[in-house]
């Protein structure tokens, strides 16, 4: 039985490590014909020990995370206020209503050039449409989160006399927590994916700037070494807040 | 719960009304210079400037902006069907077999939450600057939604239907193509939802870092020179185009999924 | 022997599944056009003996026969009708691309589709409603279409799991009354499960009970009663019968012994 659990524990590597064996095996080979555009695996690990090492890495993950972290923060504040009071009245809601489907399409990329004639470059021009970004998708959520609110629930709350603010916080948020948390967790992508898409495009800060920069100095083990460490980021915050989301909904009493 | 029946005109009213209020928001805030004219063009301005991108004005345009606006729709188009085109041929090959997915779900899963975007860089290092990158960037980047979902969709056929397919001895073939399938098209119609928004975004982006003529690089440029009438013109097409593409696409979902709805 | 006794054949099928005996030994015939209940409380095995004679399941010992073969893969000659009718019916295919779906299973031509459908959507009563999805008809005309689906196929045999147990009253008794003229008509051989005995015994020709948890060495078939009421037959009267009466005593003494 113990051969059974190792080859599971094993088995979701064996097909990635083909890949990267194959992709080391082609990289070497172009490099020794003289292409400068590919290196292999190995050498973007030097690169990247070497980024660690020399505090790079950290700096510019930091910014990043940070950045995506303060503007996630401003549009999920935003957003869920927003989605409490739209959810709650429906005369709001219907209000709102094309106002919201006028502005929601308008992609985040698509400011970039407005952050960055009224900001400048740096932290709150990444943040603002980190903020832009993960607005809309939590004040949809939240909205309909709070819809979805067994209306006995509320029901209840008229009937004992609470006050809205007592409502809100004892009865409509306790309720809306583990969708929350599903929203939180979209969020979260979010954020990220925004933020280094921005750092791509205009920040001269964080992962993606980072990137864009191995790659025009020829640095193509840099670039991949930077490639390879966004994925691990990414993955890595998507699978924690994933497990929050699921111990939150466990303690929240949601059936699975 | 509340009075449900007052759908119809009066609510459209209402939500057009607070709209107008935003745009008066918007126009008070730039003609009086609560915010400067620099960052907030006036509303008049950008629709001039849309007016004569448009080449709507009556000959003094320059028409650029339509052009602009064909180069990234067409680039969003074609990349978002070529992703969907492989994302479900491969998905549906990854999906049908458990045995495929045990092996390589978890492969897909890592890639999952990289962003787009994050390919331009190799892919400026492999194909150079020029429209082809783009376009591989924005089909490759919009075809992991779609084949995450195929993938999904395959793989989650209701156990009776299956047991149904055994009863009738359907082959193989008939059992993908008449259960697989349809059985996956709402998974794949919401990948396919979330691959247009990501190719609208990979293209815009794309445009911007290679300087690849389309809307993109035009309000970036717009930007730089302190246009903003002409920027805030570009933002308002980009999210027309986000707003119709999404639209069209919900139309469509709703023809083909009406078995789903009493 | 008498070739049309020897139509299905079950020969000490005894089934284990997650390491408990779900059914012991149990051994019956069933002639070619009979109808034949299967009855039981929970746990006796009673779909898993149907699923194991489709040849969903296989048995852990012994085996089914149908006209002399053994039964080990589902066959398009074997139909069956599954009591959760919303899943076993495609919901994005209207009933009339439902039924064809076992049609199109069998090869035939696309040409010769459409009447087939159409006589058997008229057999069920469904004719008007060929153009609906699943999810805009009620529960019973959803099993109406499964077992035109079933009809489709022109089986040789029809099983039937619990096929009227999601129903209100009063829709299963017009769908027995319904399935009992279908089978004079088509001449169909029927295996039905239920749990309901008065069912089983309105409708059927012979009803099998089966014990649950019978203990070792003790068979999972308990008792087989012929029903010797005449067809066809009503749900005013029949249930008036002094044999239906009869037959009703017996088999609820029995069952309320099983449960000591």
């Amino acid at each position: 039985m113990t051969e059974r659990g190792f080859f599971r524990w094993l088995r979701p590597w064996i097909f990635p490590a083909v890949l990267i064996a194959a992709f080391e095996w082609y990289a070497r080979r172009a490099s020794a014909l003289g292409s400068d555009a590919l290196a292999p695996p190995s050498a973007a690990a030097k690169a990247f020990a070497g980024a660690a090492l020399d505090g790079s890495l950290w700096q510019a993950t930091g910014f990043t995370l940070g950045t995506a972290a303060l503007g996630l923060l401003l549009g999920a504040v935003l957003g869920i206020a927003l989605g409490l009071v739209l959810g709650l009245s429906r005369r709001a809601a219907q209000l709102g209503s094309l106002s919201i489907e006028v502005l929601r399409p308008v992609p985040s990329v698509a400011l970039i050039p407005l952050a960055m004639l009224t900001f400048g470059f740096g932290v709150r021009m990444e943040l603002a449409i980190v903020a832009f970004a993960t607005f809309w998708p939590l004040l949809v959520l939240v909205q309909s989160a709070v819809q979805q609110i067994e209306p006995r629930l509320l029901e209840v709350s008229r009937v004992l006399g609470l006050s809205a603010r007592e409502r809100a916080f004892k009865i409509v948020l306790p309720a809306i927590v583990p969708r929350l948390f599903v929203a939180l967790r979209l969020g979260v992508a979010v954020a990220l994916v925004v933020a280094v898409t921005v750092e791509i495009a205009a920040n001269p800060n964080g992962m993606g700037y980072a990137m864009m920069i191995a790659q025009q100095s020829f640095d193509p083990a840099l670039m991949l070494a930077w490639l390879g460490w966004i994925g691990v980021v990414g993955f890595a915050v998507n699978a924690g807040m994933l497990l929050l989301q699921r111990v939150v909904a466990r303690r929240m009493g949601v059936q699975p | 719960m509340n009075d449900q029946s007052r759908v119809g005109p009066m609510n459209w009213l209402g939500s057009f009304a607070v709209l107008c209020a935003l745009v008066a928001l918007w126009w008070m805030a730039s003609n009086a210079g609560w915010v400067s004219r620099v960052f907030l063009p006036t509303p008049q301005a950008t629709f001039a400037s849309l007016l004569d991108g448009l080449n709507l004005s009556g000959g003094s345009g320059n028409g650029e902006l339509l052009a602009f606006t064909q180069a990234t729709v067409g680039r969003m188009v074609q990349g978002w069907l070529l992703a969907s085109l492989f994302g479900v041929l491969l998905g549906a090959a990854i999906g049908v077999s458990p045995a495929v997915r045990a092996w390589v779900q978890p492969t897909l899963e890592f890639i999952r939450p990289l962003p787009a975007s994050a390919l331009l860089p190799l892919a400026i290092s492999i194909f150079g600057l020029n429209p082809g990158m783009v376009l591989f960037v924005v089909a490759f980047g919009a075809m992991w939604p779609v084949l995450l979902a195929t993938v999904h969709g395959f793989a989650a056929v209701e156990p009776r239907l299956s047991e149904v397919a055994r009863c009738l001895q359907m082959s193989r073939a008939a059992f993908v193509w008449k259960m697989g399938l349809p059985n996956a098209m709402p998974d794949i119609l919401a990948g396919m939802r979330l691959a247009l928004t990501i190719a609208l975004i990979v293209a815009v982006v794309g445009e911007m870092i290679a300087s690849q003529s389309g809307l993109g690089q035009a309000i970036l440029l717009a930007a730089r020179a302190f246009r903003a009438s002409d920027l805030f013109a570009g933002i308002v097409l980009l999210g027309l185009i986000g707003f119709v593409s999404n639209a069209l696409l919900a139309l469509a979902e709703k023809r083909l999924l009406r078995w789903q709805q009493p | 022997m008498n070739a049309a006794a020897d139509f299905l054949h079950f020969d000490g099928v005894a089934i284990r599944l997650g390491g408990r005996e779900i059914l012991s030994p149990t051994s019956f015939d069933v002639a070619r056009g009979e109808f034949v209940c299967i009855v039981g409380p929970s746990g006796c095995g009673k779909t898993t003996l149907l699923r194991a004679a489709s040849g969903l399941v296989t048995a852990s010992a012994g085996e089914v026969r149908r006209n002399g073969v053994k039964m080990t893969e589902p066959s398009r000659e074997v139909a069956f009708v599954f009591q959760d009718y919303g899943r076993a019916l495609l919901p994005w295919r209207t009933v009339e691309g439902n039924v064809s779906l076992a049609l199109e299973a069998a090869g035939v031509p696309a040409s010769e589709r459409a009447p087939r459908i159409a006589d058997v959507l008229g057999k069920v009563g469904l004719g008007k409603h060929a153009q609906k999805f699943p999810v805009q008809l009620s529960g019973g005309m959803q099993q109406r279409a499964q077992i035109a689906r079933c009809l489709a196929q022109k089986p040789e045999l029809m099983m039937m799991d619990e096929p009227f147990g999601a129903l209100d009253a009063l829709t299963r008794q017009s769908l027995q009354d319904e399935l009992a003229r279908l089978v004079r008509e088509t001449g169909l051989t029927v295996l039905f499960v239920t749990h309901d005995l008065e069912e089983a015994i309105y409708l059927g020709d012979r009803v099998i009970a089966l014990q649950a948890n019978p203990g070792p060495g003790r068979p999972s078939l308990a008792r087989m009663i012929d029903v010797k009421i005449p067809r066809p037959r009503d749900q005013l009267t029949t249930k008036e019968h002094p044999e239906y009466l009869q037959l009703r005593r017996e088999l609820f003494a029995f069952i309320e012994q099983g449960h000591d």
